[in-house]
């Protein structure tokens, strides 16, 4: 039994990480490694700002957004999509 | 044994009581639970048959694997034409109910017929009696379960029930069992109480033995380990289903305000870390708890903190209960979401119905086709906490004009408003859509319009889409048990290979809901959690039937094929707004405003969707309306449905 093969489940369990988080911009997702207790983190990819709330001191995950930061950014993109089109 | 439990049939009119055994064949083709449900009810009842008459049949019924030594079998599934959407009527909820059922010796139970006067059933090892409800009529769900602990002298007696709002044929009545635990979805407890059916009770001794029990235990560890390790429910337990709001309304991916945006912004007093710290500061530290064989823990347990019912026990509130009562209605106070989970809980009605119901009218009124006459002077505007509340209590009891006629359901309600008012309502066959905005996701978008019971996001959603998984990964999950070697992508955007992941789903979800497994244990919320290849083992271990994970995923298409038949039967038609595979027009029209930059200014594109749809089809062995083609209903063993075998 132990020694049975392991499913695909199991076998993409090696993909999971721990102490990180991702950046909820859906279409950036990058990988953020917030210190120890910090409250805030900023994505250094696309700008977006979080709230950062641990769930152990180990375990980091994101709040919400920082709603200034983040709405001055979407309004921003809204404009631009406008103009574009 | 699981495969000894039986099936009853019985009749409310006459009282009268049949048992039957489930043939091992119709086990292979059907497994149990949802699927076998389906089947019953597509053989059961008659085309057009009114939702709320007494020959319409109401299916509850266990998971095969409920009560043994799988994780997380604690689903208790329920079935019949709905009042809601004159369609499929399905939910599906947690607790203890279904383990019960089975130690009583059923799996499923096929109920018709009206009761002359209000009863209950009480099903004990076996037997099953009829017994008079007059004690128990016109109490809330919690009031009415332990009533019947009471009667019973047994307080290891587990109930689903309805409340008040079933009692009043609100046709977004749910079943529940526990305290918050709840059947919410196409009004199931308004079919038991057009039946006179106030409870179904049980209380079971008997025996399931494991086939292999050494190796089931074994297992088990194996897949407890593999579920409690992840992140997702690791945060779950500690949160509950809330944890999921952070990431949604984060990026623009909740509806508010109805519809007019797709995040709520500054609700940080209902967000899950704040509805935590309340539950922590009422119920002390560690008031998380389970539904039956989980590890996960996602059930908070609360007592209002202040407000009207303070002091009140709940669990919840669930992450839709957010959206319900925070987003949608723009009620952006902890108090004001937790009453309302309290009093939905209470009174036994659809949280989700309930708070998109009164959002769309606070929608109308502002807008001015609502006036303040058909609401009895109620100021029904977003942000009204307490019109919110009012409305919860004239909806149950179905009280003044509004309460009535909301009551009946969105398409209802819609025809006797007028005007322009169904524009507005965000609903697909008949039953509103989640508070989730699928705007900026396509395939979230196509999962909600053509899921089976009408807009939802447990039927085919394939969630994990937002996580920008690399292909290779989305590779391996989505190309087993079948093979597939067509596009998949990372980004959530784009349109191309998004059916074959809703089909996916849908197969994986039918699956569970027929083993009677939750599915935050599958691939829902997380990507590397069990599915078919795991499940395999599991049947076998704990049943001794030989299933590959190839023969369950067939069996989960043929549940699927088979709910689509009845849907057909019953009028579903591919483009009809009210009864179709289709979304409301604001998802084509109307832009996000809010969220990520990548979201903003983000529809769904109606001709890329029709393709889309055209694809779902093509996977599922549909033709272009929508109809299963002769040869998939021969592949699947479905052309001589009904065949009246059970």
């Amino acid at each position: 039994m132990a020694n049975e093969e392991i499913s695909t489940a199991e076998a993409l369990r090696k993909t999971r990480t721990y102490g990180k988080i991702r950046c909820h911009n859906p279409s950036c997702m990058g990988r953020l490694t917030p210190e120890a207790g910090q409250a805030h983190v900023k994505c250094p990819e696309c700008g977006m700002e979080f709230r950062v709330h641990w769930i152990r001191p180990d375990f980091p995950r994101i709040r919400g957004p920082v709603w200034e930061v983040n709405r001055k950014i979407a309004e921003e993109a809204l404009k631009k999509k406008e103009k574009d089109q | 044994m699981a495969l000894n439990r039986k099936i009853a049939y019985i009749d409310l009119t006459t009282g009268d009581i049949q048992v039957k055994p489930i043939p091992i064949e119709i086990r292979k083709r059907f497994i149990g639970g949802r699927g076998l449900d389906a089947y019953l009810l597509y053989n059961h009842t008659e085309k057009g048959v009114d939702p709320l008459s007494p020959d319409n049949v109401l299916l509850i019924s266990a998971g095969l694997l409920a009560a043994t030594c799988a994780s997380a079998t604690t689903r208790t599934h329920v079935m019949a034409k709905s009042p809601l959407t004159g369609l499929l009527g399905s939910t599906n909820m947690g607790g203890f109910f279904a383990p019960e059922l089975a130690w009583a010796g059923f799996h499923h139970l096929v109920i018709r017929g009206k009761a002359e006067k209000p009863c209950y059933l009480f099903i004990h090892d076996g037997e099953i009696e009829i017994r008079d409800a007059k004690n128990i009529w016109g109490r809330s769900t919690t009031e009415t379960q332990w009533a019947i602990r009471e009667e019973l002298n047994d307080p290891e007696v587990k109930s689903l029930v309805i409340g008040p709002a079933g009692e009043t044929l609100v046709r977004f009545a749910n079943v529940m069992t526990g305290i918050k635990d709840s059947g919410g979805r196409t009004g199931m407890g308004c079919i038991m109480g057009s039946k006179n059916l106030k409870a179904v009770a049980a209380r079971g001794t008997t025996d399931i033995s494991i086939a292999y029990p050494e190796e089931a235990l074994e297992f088990n560890k194996r897949f407890i380990d593999q579920i409690a390790s992840s992140k997702v429910n690791q945060t779950q337990g500690t949160l509950g289903t809330p944890f999921i709001w952070g990431a949604t309304n984060s990026w623009g991916g909740v509806r508010a305000r109805n519809f007019q945006y797709n995040q709520c912004e500054y609700a940080d007093d209902i967000e899950p870390e704040r509805i935590d710290e309340i539950a922590t500061e009422t119920m002390g530290p560690h008031h998380m708890a389970g539904c039956f064989g989980c590890q996960v823990h996602c059930r908070a347990r609360y007592k209002l903190p202040s407000g009207p019912y303070a002091g009140k026990y709940d669990e919840g509130p669930e992450y839709t209960a957010l959206g319900a009562f925070g987003a949608m209605p723009d009620c952006r106070n902890a108090e004001t979401v937790l009453t309302c989970n309290y009093l939905v809980n209470q009174y036994g009605m659809d949280v989700l119905e309930t708070g998109a119901m009164i959002s769309w009218a606070m929608e109308l009124f502002e807008l001015g086709i609502l006036t303040s006459e058909q609401t009895d002077g109620l100021e029904l505007r977003f942000g009204n906490d307490e019109a919110l509340i009012e409305m919860i209590s004239r909806i149950c009891s179905r009280k003044g004009w509004l309460g009535d006629t909301l009551a009946d359901g969105g398409i209802p309600a819609s025809e006797k408003i007028g005007k322009n008012s169904f524009d507005y309502l965000v609903q697909v066959k008949g039953m509103n859509n989640l508070h989730s905005d699928e705007r900026g996701t396509p395939a979230l978008a196509l999962n909600v319009a053509t899921a089976s019971r009408g807009s939802d996001h447990l039927r085919s959603r394939p969630a994990i889409d937002l996580y920008h998984l690399p292909e290779q990964v989305l590779r391996k999950i989505y190309s087993n048990p079948v093979p597939y070697d067509g596009p998949l992508s990372s980004d959530h955007t784009v349109y191309e290979g998004k059916p074959w992941q809703v089909f996916w789903q849908e197969n994986c979800y039918m699956a569970v809901d027929c083993l009677g497994i939750c599915k935050y244990h599958t691939v829902f919320l997380g990507p590397t959690h069990p599915n078919f290849e795991d499940w395999a083992k599991v049947i076998h271990y704990n049943t001794g039937l030989e299933f590959t994970p190839k023969d369950i995923w067939d069996a989960a298409v043929r549940g699927n094929t088979i709910e689509r038949l009845f849907n057909l039967r019953e009028g579903l038609t591919r483009n009809d707004l009210q009864k179709g595979d289709m979304l409301n027009h604001r998802y084509f029209d109307e832009p996000c405003l809010r969220g990520a930059p990548d979201v903003v200014g983000r529809k769904i594109d109606k001709d890329k969707f029709i393709q889309m749809i055209d694809e779902l089809y093509e996977h599922k062995g549909l033709d272009k309306d929508g109809v299963p083609k002769p040869e998939t209903l021969k592949k699947q063993g479905l052309e001589g449905e009904p065949s009246h075998r059970l």
